[in-house]
């Protein structure tokens, strides 16, 4: 079976606007959003009414759908590790700070996981098939691997898939404070050298089309996607690598690029670097943390940025982790885990 | 070659008992579970609710998890539910199967932060709570607690969640990429939850009264409900006993109003429909029809007209459960379809309490009194979120 990504809406802590710049490193602790101007894609009077992550959900969903030339996904599903957390946080406040009175509908509407689905297929009049997964770090993936079953079930011609969090400054402080970010300033573009524990905290909105059909548009193919728990950390990660790849016809030394989720927490760096060493020792490997900086669903970063490499036929340089590839790119092998405990692997191949 | 999906295993908490045995003799007796609060630390004590008749202290001893255990309330009703479901389906935690565990909930580790999070924001106490705050964190909680799962995943589509849940450990199934999957949802009541339904103006000051033309809202409930699915051939070769089949689901959104359904219930009607074209069943074949009946005028009325339009003048006979158990949100798709298949399986109509007066544009009547000699073979629950999160799932006997 073959779906492809025919559409892209990307909106993160990178520069917006033309793709193919230059990349921004950070020396901060925590970024936000470098938004377009939403004005451009929503109704200033819609907009006022809709929350930061609502927003951006729209207008990456747009993006994608403008570039697949399609108005009508066959499903919208959506990963998002905390859902309207800023709406939940407002409702949440003043529940507290006046002691259950005086309180407006309007956050607690909003502040439902599922709220950027439903508001995506309420604009679209899309009818077909919704769902919203919460798991943490593979909300996204899960998210994915649900398209992906429609698919093989035939039930669906395209989908919309997008992985949605934003970063507000209450939550960065809270996971600040339970050791998920640096204490120091570092270099993004060193992260994956780093000692420490912790990450760099950022946000992000990316949308993708998929379709069954390969249209002119076309980035990549995405093959197989699947996700394991690893709760009680007696999974040794490599096998079930070699287990997923040769589920689907391959051997390690059949992938050009092992994209990681490299994002310097020295914890989470050893696991891939473990990964590394002891499956992929010949294949180049790249990340790209260092420039979405980590959020639950940062994966969806990579996976464009993995569909653009196989798209151009060209592995950018500041992708690149170790080894040389100056062939083009066939298969890459996207491999994420949360805290050793959630891992995915998805398989993506050129058109 | 797709396998079949069969039901193996049942669990259930909730304000009408702590096991599916209790939720049986409720349910056939009449008891509900609607009253006044008694755990949930709230100014709204006025308002009707249904908790599960236990404190976290009193949970935390019965599934000996010790008093310094970082959990919340709704990781302790999942556990509940779960572990019942496991030994219902005499489920060894087995390394030889590949066994998943997906949960709905919406609220996670909300009745913690709500408790702290005046400390989250200031100082380090009750800190270890953060990571217990979202959806995920709770699922995990729960399948850590019986260390057999090599896959988990959460999902969030507010009402209809553990629908959802089932649905997907279906496909998973179906596909072949697992052998078993423990489904469903799990939610406890929380001041958020019971503030802001309150400010939408949907709580009934009284028991909740569905598809009656007085209804005058919901009542928030609490509670988890799991099924332990597999395929046909894996509960053969453990020689589990086969309780029914999932032999359809439909999922469509309504894509109408962020917290209203439409008029005429379009999602609601693809969603059955969908479902009763997998089944590949007549409507006039559905035995009962467990309703999502909510209460609230809006949800009754496009419901009913969806059930119409799907089922005509042969509409089976149907009934909503939430008088019984409250409105438990995201748990409702697990709790409601254990009940729907206790009721396969034992043979009885669970009627809809407190209903008196038809709705007068269009007077569907639900069950009003329990029938509890009766063959059933097909029966259909529905569940129906906030964003028009529709879905539907049939549970067949064999």
């Amino acid at each position: 079976m073959s779906v492809y990504i025919t559409g892209i809406g990307k909106i993160s802590v990178q520069p917006s606007g033309q793709s193919g710049s230059a990349p921004q490193y950070f020396e901060t602790r925590y970024a936000r959003c470098s938004d377009p101007a939403f004005s451009d894609y929503i109704n200033p009077m819609e907009a006022r009414r809709m929350s930061t992550i609502i927003k951006r959900a729209i207008v990456s969903t747009q993006m994608a759908l403008g570039e697949a030339g399609i108005e009508m996904p066959g499903a919208v599903i959506t990963g998002t590790g905390l859902g309207c957390i800023e709406d939940t946080e407002k409702f949440l406040t003043s529940m507290i700070n006046d002691n259950e009175k005086f309180l407006k509908p309007t956050y607690f509407i909003h502040s439902t996981h599922n709220t950027i689905s439903s508001q995506v297929a309420i604009r679209l009049k899309c009818n077909g098939y919704n769902n919203t997964f919460v798991h943490r770090g593979i909300s996204f993936e899960l998210a994915l691997h649900d398209a992906m079953l429609l698919f093989m079930q035939k039930k669906v011609h395209s989908a919309l898939v997008g992985g949605h969090d934003e970063m507000t400054p209450a939550y960065f402080n809270l996971l600040d404070r339970i050791g998920y970010w640096k204490k120091e300033i570092v270099s993004s573009s060193s992260l994956h050298t780093s000692n420490s524990a912790g990450s760099v905290a950022g946000e992000g909105s990316i949308s993708l089309v998929l379709s069954d059909e390969k249209s002119p548009s076309a980035y990549a193919r995405i093959t197989d996607v699947s996700t394991f728990y690893n709760g009680n950390g007696t999974t040794d990660p490599s096998e079930r690598i070699e287990a997923f790849l040769s589920l689907n016809g391959l051997k390690p030394s059949d992938i050009d690029l092992v994209m990681t989720g490299i994002n310097g927490d020295v914890n989470d760096n050893n696991v891939y670097y473990q990964v590394l060493e002891k499956t992929f020792k010949n294949n180049p490997a790249g990340w790209y943390k260092h420039l979405s900086l980590e959020y639950f669903t940062s994966p969806a970063f990579g996976l464009q940025a993995s569909a653009q490499c196989l798209k151009s036929g060209n592995i950018p340089e500041h992708l690149r982790l170790k080894g040389n590839f100056n062939g083009k790119p066939e298969h890459i092998l996207l491999y994420n885990h949360f805290k050793n405990r959630n891992h995915s692997l998805i398989l993506l191949s050129s058109c | 070659m797709q396998e079949k999906v069969v039901v193996t295993g049942l669990g259930i908490i909730s304000a009408i008992g702590l096991s599916t045995d209790e939720t049986v003799k409720s349910l056939l007796s009449g008891v509900s579970g609607v009253g006044r609060i008694s755990h949930l630390d709230t100014i709204h004590t006025e308002i009707p609710c249904a908790e599960v008749q236990m404190s976290d202290d009193e949970l935390r001893k019965s599934l000996l998890i010790s008093a310094d255990e970082v959990i919340t309330r709704t990781s302790l009703l999942g556990i509940a539910a779960v572990k019942e479901a496991m030994r219902y389906a005499s489920l060894n935690p087995d390394r030889k199967l590949r066994i998943g565990f997906i949960s709905g909930t919406t609220v996670g580790g909300m009745e913690k932060s709500e408790a702290y999070y005046t400390d989250f924001i200031s100082n380090d106490n009750h800190k270890e709570y953060i990571d217990a705050h979202d959806c995920g964190a709770c699922t995990e909680k729960i399948a850590d607690y019986f260390n057999c799962f090599g896959y988990v995943s959460t999902i969030s589509t507010a009402c209809s969640s553990a629908a959802n849940a089932i649905i997907l450990g279906s496909e998973l199934i179906k596909n072949d990429i697992l052998d078993v999957v423990v489904a469903g949802g799990t939610e406890c009541l929380t001041k958020f939850h019971l503030n802001g339904f309150n400010t939408l103006m949907i709580l009934d000051s009284r028991p909740c009264r569905p598809f009656d033309d007085s209804r005058a809202g919901l009542n928030l409930g609490e509670g988890a409900g799991y099924l332990v699915l597999e395929s046909a051939s894996v509960a053969r070769q453990r020689k589990a006993e086969v309780i029914c089949t999932v032999s359809g689901y439909g999922n469509a959104c309504d894509a109408y109003h962020q917290t209203a359904s439409s008029p005429e219930g379009k999602g609601a009607v693809l969603a059955i429909t969908e479902a009763l074209a997998m089944a590949s069943l007549d409507p006039c074949q559905v035995d009962y029809i467990n309703a999502h009946g909510t209460g609230t005028g809006n949800n009754d009325m496009s419901e009913a007209q969806a059930l119409v339009t799907v089922f005509g003048d042969k509409l089976p006979p149907f009934s909503s459960t939430k008088p019984f158990t409250g409105h438990t949100t995201s748990a409702a798709g697990g709790i409601e379809s254990v009940i729907s298949i206790l009721a396969l399986r034992h043979g009885f109509l669970p009627n809809n309490l407190n209903f008196e007066t038809p709705m007068k544009d269009l007077p569907v009547v639900p069950l009003t009194a329990v029938n509890s000699k009766v063959s059933l073979k097909h029966v259909l629950s529905n569940s129906f979120g906030f964003g028009g999160n529709n879905s539907t799932i049939i549970f067949s006997r064999q």
